[in-house]
Parts: structure tokens; sequence; C-alpha cells
């Protein structure tokens, strides 16, 4: 006993020294999601904690974190997106041709792919989920996955092992969007169901290295390793079946209880960490693994067919109007970043825009005096009309950081007489809202794509149009020309440089959107969890993920 | 007694027929338009108008208000509340399905809220120490103005995190109950002790009471005996408030301890709009609602016999 008592000692005072050594820093380490040592072990069930309960678990349209991270370990894609990288690399397709128009894109399968139910993945698979996709069935109640598919004209089986996909338009994104979660791969019995039935986990038929073997709706989702699974991408850490038995996905709303339930070892990891618990977890020797969502930033859209945000001084007052570096301190945790540009840092073509995105309200009000807006008694300025300078500002309040954020830049816009009016909804009332036309300056949302195409499907008039920008308007056929140009090309350089035409459009010429930050996916796992990974959009995959056996 | 019976069993479907009616005023026809809600927000005007007709087509909102409604009210007397839209399940088994759970965490939270509102109402009646009778009194006050979330979280932290005597989360087992149980049975004991405590205190000055002491009786014996018994009987006429207390309690304790039941489906029911399972639980709770009352009604004459006159002389007119 005494000699443990003074071993316990020891090591209390060890860790005071250590403190007051390290200053008392109470970041603690960060582990990195590479550093996992030792090697893989196979077996076991990795027991993971989520926000939000998965509902609707069809590949092709459950949309909402979980169900995408769900779908994302049971499906595979005709090409995988390097998460580390940004390259598009082969999967079920081993290779492609494309002619030069972008508008025909030819690929060979491989021959050795299995569905779950047995039946074998062929060039017929895949027309048939390409067709879905692109023109969606009325019968079926199915809708196309419009956004990715624009242009789509139908898929031709050429052979067994080879399908050519023809589009009426260049699609340069084409090759990334195949990676993407929504475009994963299923069975022919799943696809010739409607679609209610296409969302039961019983029905769910796929090629991927996990299938579902139980969904209670709002309880849990417990996936299971596909046996004989052996065709994963070639740059995944290893081939062959996933080294863990089994998966189980527990829904755990309450932030707190989450966070409470990890350090009681009810979980041995969970997601949609609370900022103010990374720190504290770190430092109890928990893995923080932290991964930037790739694609277009949370970022301020300003509407141009609206008063005032009509007015160029407006939008660009707008942009420098707030400070970045309060936001990084006060809301943020190192696990995010503030926006060097509409682009996160993670898509190819992303350049950096930080030395434009400054705070200088001086400018600012020099810009805003110029254009005619002076300050009434309460502060806020009104045009010559009289017309006060206020901005309706629509968010979704779906991630933590969202609302303190906003609140920051409306109490920095306010001292340079902008009043801007906060409403930040749940989805669905989001969702509803986003429909009134005519009615919000500012709508705010991200959108997790790592391709610069993100930018043309954005904002381009011919599609979401988040501008708003009218036929008559000068910039409209400006804004088409600069943002199609990045879906016109593959060649390496040419689509750089498409890319920063666009971002520069986007945010110094025409003021068009005011980026605030890079939202993240935030894991927390017990030490005994290693190679805690996401694919390229920020889902969890647990292909790679192994656990010490307790 | 036939058409006692009979009138109150009207009101019953009056009232389950009106629920359903306002919530497809409110769901289908205000404030906007549902087809809207099925599409992804950042999808914005990349749906095509055909894409949305098609939709409305699916789902049979094309039709006109009232023949959607007749044609629902109609499915749904036969129990087809249609499917989720989120989950593609039938709503109907769905609700079901978790009924179960939030029947045994409300059954069980209502005993002890019980027990919780005796005891209470008990000590204060017996002890003869003032400011200890007054501040056991105070007692349901503060049981329902404290926020039950809170209270949740704070026995989570307690009895599962540190102790580790109960788990966290889950629907599995007796122990994984007791936590959500109590916390549900703090607010819903409240208004049960507050009348215990009420009546015993107007009982214990009541005249026989005052005979009773005067025999001899010791004061537990006269609370007990006499005063309970007539005490007692007034407390089923909260019944109803008290379900109320227990499915609106439900919904926030199966958040916080991540329990599947009929609280939470109806919270995410609602925040994610599914309106055909939102309809299914207003439907659902309406039912439930006068059941309750309609017992509580027939129970009533049976036990009270200045009302089993009443009913008589009334029916009898």
């Amino acid at each position: 006993m005494p000699s443990r008592f003074s071993k316990a000692t020891l090591l209390v005072v060890a860790a005071l020294v250590a403190g007051v050594l390290t200053g008392c820093s109470a970041s603690g380490n960060r582990v990195a999601p590479g550093d996992d040592t030792g090697p893989p072990v196979s077996g076991g069930t990795l027991r993971f904690a989520v926000l939000d309960a998965p509902a609707n678990l069809d590949p092709h349209s459950g949309s909402s974190y979980p169900e995408s991270l769900i779908t994302s370990n049971i499906t595979d894609k005709l090409t995988y997106q390097n998460p580390a990288t940004g390259d598009i690399e082969p999967w079920l397709a081993k290779s492609w041709d494309i002619n030069p128009g972008l508008t025909e894109f030819t690929f060979h399968l491989r021959d050795d792919v299995t569905f779950s139910d047995g039946t074998r993945f062929t060039a017929d698979s895949v027309k048939e989920n390409f067709d879905l996709l692109g023109l969606g069935n009325k019968q079926l109640g199915i809708v196309p996955v419009t956004a990715y598919w624009v242009g789509y004209v139908g898929t031709d089986v050429l052979d067994p092992t080879t399908v050519k996909v023809t589009f009426n338009r260049a699609n340069a994104g084409f090759l990334q969007a195949l990676s993407l979660y929504f475009s994963g791969i299923l069975g022919h019995s799943t696809l010739q169901l409607p679609k209610e039935q296409r969302s039961l986990a019983q029905n769910l038929v796929t090629t991927g290295p996990f299938t579902v073997a139980e969904h209670i709706y709002q309880q849990k989702t417990v996936l299971k390793k596909r046996p004989g699974y052996n065709w994963a991408p070639a740059s995944r850490k290893h081939n062959g079946e996933a080294y863990l038995d089994t998966v189980e996905i527990s829904v755990i709303p309450e932030a707190g209880v989450r966070t409470g339930a990890l350090r009681a070892g009810k979980v041995d990891a969970i997601l949609d960490v609370n900022n103010t618990d990374e720190a504290p977890l770190t430092r109890e020797g928990y893995r923080i693994v932290p991964q930037l969502i790739p694609g277009r930033d949370i970022a301020l859209d300003l509407k141009t067919d609206l008063f005032p945000t009509n007015d160029h001084a407006v939008r660009e007052a707008v942009k420098l109007g707030w400070n970045r570096e309060a936001l990084a301190k006060t809301v943020l945790t190192p696990s995010y970043k503030v926006s060097s540009s509409v682009l996160s840092s993670r898509v190819p073509g992303y350049v950096d825009f930080s030395k434009d995105l400054q705070q200088d309200q001086q400018q600012a009000e020099r810009i805003l005096d110029a254009a005619g807006w002076k300050k009434a008694a309460d502060g806020i300025r009104v045009d010559k009309d009289g017309r006060r300078l206020e901005l309706a500002l629509l968010g979704i309040n779906n991630l933590v950081n969202n609302k303190p954020a906003y609140e920051l830049i409306q109490q920095d816009l306010r001292k340079i007489g902008i009043d801007l009016k906060l409403n930040v909804l749940p989805i669905p009332d989001y969702t509803a809202a986003s429909t009134q036309q005519q009615r919000w300056n500012i709508q705010v949302a991200n959108q997790s794509r790592a391709d610069v195409a993100v930018l043309e499907q954005v904002y381009s008039p011919q599609f979401t149009n988040m501008s708003k920008l009218a036929q008559g308007d000068p910039i409209y056929q400006q804004a088409i020309d600069t943002l199609s140009a990045v879906s016109k090309t593959l060649d390496k350089d040419q689509r750089a440089k498409a890319a920063e035409a666009a971002q520069r459009f986007l945010l110094d010429e025409q003021v068009l959107t005011v980026p605030v930050y890079n939202p993240a996916q935030v894991t927390a796992a017990s030490p005994k969890v290693h190679n805690v990974g996401y694919e390229a959009q920020s889902r969890n995959v647990f292909y790679d993920t192994w656990i010490e056996s307790r | 007694m036939a058409r006692y019976v009979l009138a109150k069993l009207g009101q019953a479907i009056f009232v389950v027929w009106g629920a359903y009616t306002v919530t497809f005023v409110l769901l289908y026809v205000l404030p906007y338009d549902a087809v809207d809600l099925l599409f992804d927000p950042n999808q914005g005007d990349l749906v095509t108008e055909q894409d949305k007709q098609n939709a409305r087509v699916y789902y049979g909102l094309d039709h006109n208000l009232v023949g959607q409604y007749l044609h629902r009210l109609f499915d749904a007397a036969h129990g087809d509340f249609g499917a989720s839209t989120r989950t593609g399940e039938q709503v109907w088994p769905l609700i079901l399905s978790v009924l179960p759970q939030t029947a045994l965490l409300a059954g069980f939270a209502l005993v002890l809220a019980v027990f919780i509102a005796f005891a209470v109402a008990l000590t204060a009646g017996y002890t003869r120490t003032r400011w200890l009778a007054d501040l056991v009194a105070t007692l349901p006050a503060a049981g329902v103005s404290v926020p039950v979330f809170l209270v949740g979280l704070a026995v989570l932290q307690v009895f599962s995190f540190q102790l580790g005597w109960f788990p966290p989360t889950g629907n599995d087992g007796f122990a994984a109950l007791v936590l959500p149980a109590v916390t549900l049975a703090i607010p819903v004991s409240a208004p049960i002790g507050q009348l215990l405590i009420k009546n015993f205190d107007a009982g214990l000055r009541a005249g026989y009471v005052t005979v009773s002491l005067a025999k001899g009786a010791t004061r537990l014996w006269v609370l007990v005996r006499d005063v309970l018994k007539n005490a007692g009987l007034p407390a089923l006429t909260i019944a109803g408030v008290t379900f109320g207390n227990l499915l609106a309690g439900a919904v926030i304790v199966e958040t916080i301890f991540s329990r599947s039941g009929l609280g939470r489906l109806t919270e995410t029911a609602v925040r994610t709009q599914d309106v055909p399972l939102v309809q299914a639980v207003v439907v659902f709770a309406a039912i439930v609602f006068v059941t309750v009352n309609f017992l509580v009604d027939l129970v009533y004459p049976l036990l009270d016999p200045r009302l089993r006159t009443r009913v008589r002389t009334r029916t009898s007119v």
C-alpha cells in the first residue's frame, strides 16, 4: 500500500511539474488522424454515437450527416476521391476515357465485384443507377439528383464491363460527382422499389465493406462487415475485409450526455463534439480528430434582386465590416478555420484570398458614405430616400457555431451603420423560409463537395443562381461565362486558372458572397480506437478503423 | 346510464375528429407548400417545376384540398395514416412500435410520482413543526419550477457518469428505466402533491377529525384512516392533467436519456416536418386523452354517490 501511495504522489508531483513547465498549457496534444501506431487488429465492435437520428437510408437521397455517414460505409462508387490529395482515383471503375468536349465518359469496370445479395455488379447495374440518378422516375416517386446530373442524356452499355455516359454539355465535375456519397451503386432489387421502400434498411442491396444488419429508428443502426470484400480503392490503408466486425451507431441527442457516455466508457467514439468539450477531452487523453468539410464554406450569400443588397457598396461594406480574428478566438476552436476564400482550402483550385477578407471598418464607412448612405440618429444608415440600411439574414442552426458567428458579425456591422436582422432556423423551417422570394437579403449555408464545380452549381444563373442575378443585369452573362469555365476543362492548369477567376469574380469583383468559416466534422475517440477516418466529403468511414481488444 | 355513456362517447369521437381536422388544416393548408419541404433547401431552383409536379402527383397533393381531406380522413378512419416522408415506414405501426417504451416509462413514473406526492403530503400533514411543514409544502412548487432537462442532466451526471450505477442511455432493461422515470416523476408528482397537501390541510381542520382526536386517536391514525380517504378521491380529477404532464415530460426525458419512444418520435417529427407522422401522433394523443377522460367520467359516478343520483335524474328526464 505505502509504495502505491508514494507512486501516486510521485505521479501527481510529476504532473504538477510538467504542468508548470508547459506554462499550464490548456491545449494538450492534438492527435492527428495519421499518427496511430501499432499493427491493426481485426475484430471487435466500435460503439459510435451521433447527434441526429438517421431516417432515410436511401443512399441516393439520404442527405443528412448521419444518413450519408451510414450510406458512405455500405456503398461503393465508380470513382474515389482521395481525401488527402483531392485526386480522383479508380474504384469500381478501373479506368476511364473522356472525349475532348467532356461530354462522353467511357468507364471500364471491375469484373470481380458482387452485391450483398450475391448478384454480380455489371455494366447494367451502372446504367440502372445512373438513369435513376440522372432522370428520376415518376412512377417510383424518385426525383433526379439534379445538381450533379444537369445535362444528363443517358448511359449506353457497350459490353458487360464497359459503359458510356453522355451529357449535352461539358461536365468536368462529373468524375468527382461520381465519388460523392449520393452516387453509391445500388443493386437491382433495391432500384425496383418505390421511394419509401428504398429507404428501409432491409431493402438495401449494396457492394460496400459493411451492410446494415439492424436499424431501429432513433435508437441504433448496426453495420456488419461484409465477408469477402476485396475491392477497396488502392490508396486506402489496406485492402480486403474491414477490420471491425460490427459498428454500432447509436443516437444520443444531448451533447453533454454524448460526452458523458464517452467518458464513462459506454461508447468508444462520438461525433458532433461540443466546442467546449474539445479541450478537456484532449487533456484527458481522448483523440480529437477533426476534418474540414470541403466545398463551399459557410458564406453570406448576398441577393442582388433586393434592396439594399443590390448596391455593390453595401455588399463591399458587409465584406469589410467585421472581425475575423475575433471569430476565431471567441467562437471557433482549432478544429475549424476562418474562411480565406469561398472555397474550402481542401478543394483543388482553392486560392487564398485572406488579404482581401480583412476587417477594414474605415474603408467600409468611406464606401458607404460615397454611395450616399448617411448615419441616422440611431446609428443606422439611411439612403437619400430615408430607407434604412437593414439586411434580413436567413441561416440554419444545424451547426453549433452558426448562431454565435452571425451574432458577432451583427455586432460589428452595427458599428458601421448596418442593421443585420438574424433569422437562424432549424433545417425544415429554413427549407420552407428559403422558398420565400424577395424576402432575404442574405442566405447562409455551406455545400459539401470537394470540387470547384460547386461554385458553378451554387452561383451560376444557369443553376441555383444563389445571388438571384436577373437576366437584364450586365453581370448575368459574365457570371455564366466565368463560372462555367470550371466545367469546360480537366487540364489542371487551365482549371486552376478558371477556379481563381471564379473566386475573384464572386469575392472581389462583384462581392456576391462573403465567406465566414469552414465547418468541420469533429470526432472524439477513446485512445483504443485507431484510424478514425473520413472520406473526401468528411463522412466517417470505418473501413480502416480498428480497435484494441478490451 | 346508457345515454350518459353514449353522450360521453360521442364527445370523445368528436374531439378525435376535431384533432385530425385541425392538424390537417395546419399541416396541409398553412403556411407553406408541402411539396417544397420534400426537397433539399440547397437544391433550390435546381428542382424543376416538372419534378415538383411529379412529387405532387406521387404524394396525392395534386387533388383539391377537400378531396385530399376526405380521402385522407377515410384512410385514417381505417388506421392508414400513410408513410413517414422521412423514413418511408408506415406511421401507425411506427407509433405502435415505440408505444410500449413510453407506456413503461410513463407508468413507472406515475407510480413513483404518486408515491412521492403522498410521501410529501403525509409528511407535511403529519409534522407539527411549523417551519418543517411549510418547507415540505413548498416542495411541489419547486418540483414544477425546476426544468426537467436540468434534473435529467444532474441525475445522469451523479448516478450514471460519476457513480456508474445506471446506464446513461438506451431502452434495455429496468436499470435503464430508473433515472428517466425518476426525472419524469418529479414534475408529475407536483400537482398531485399540491392537491393532497391542500386537502389534508382542510381535512385536518374538519369537524370529524376533531371528534376523532378528542376520542384519543393519534394524528397519524386520523390522517391515514379518515383524511386520506376523503382527500385521495379528488386526485383522480387531475388524472387528465397528469397525463398531459407525462406525455410532455416524456418528450424531454426521452431525448436526454436517448430512449426511443413516443415523445422523441413526436419531437423529431415536428422538427423535420414529417407531416403524416405529426398528424398520426396528434390523433393518437387525442385518442389516449379522450379515452382517459372517458374512463374517469365512467368511474366517477361509481365512486361518488352524489354524482350517481345526478346522472340518474338527468337521464330519466
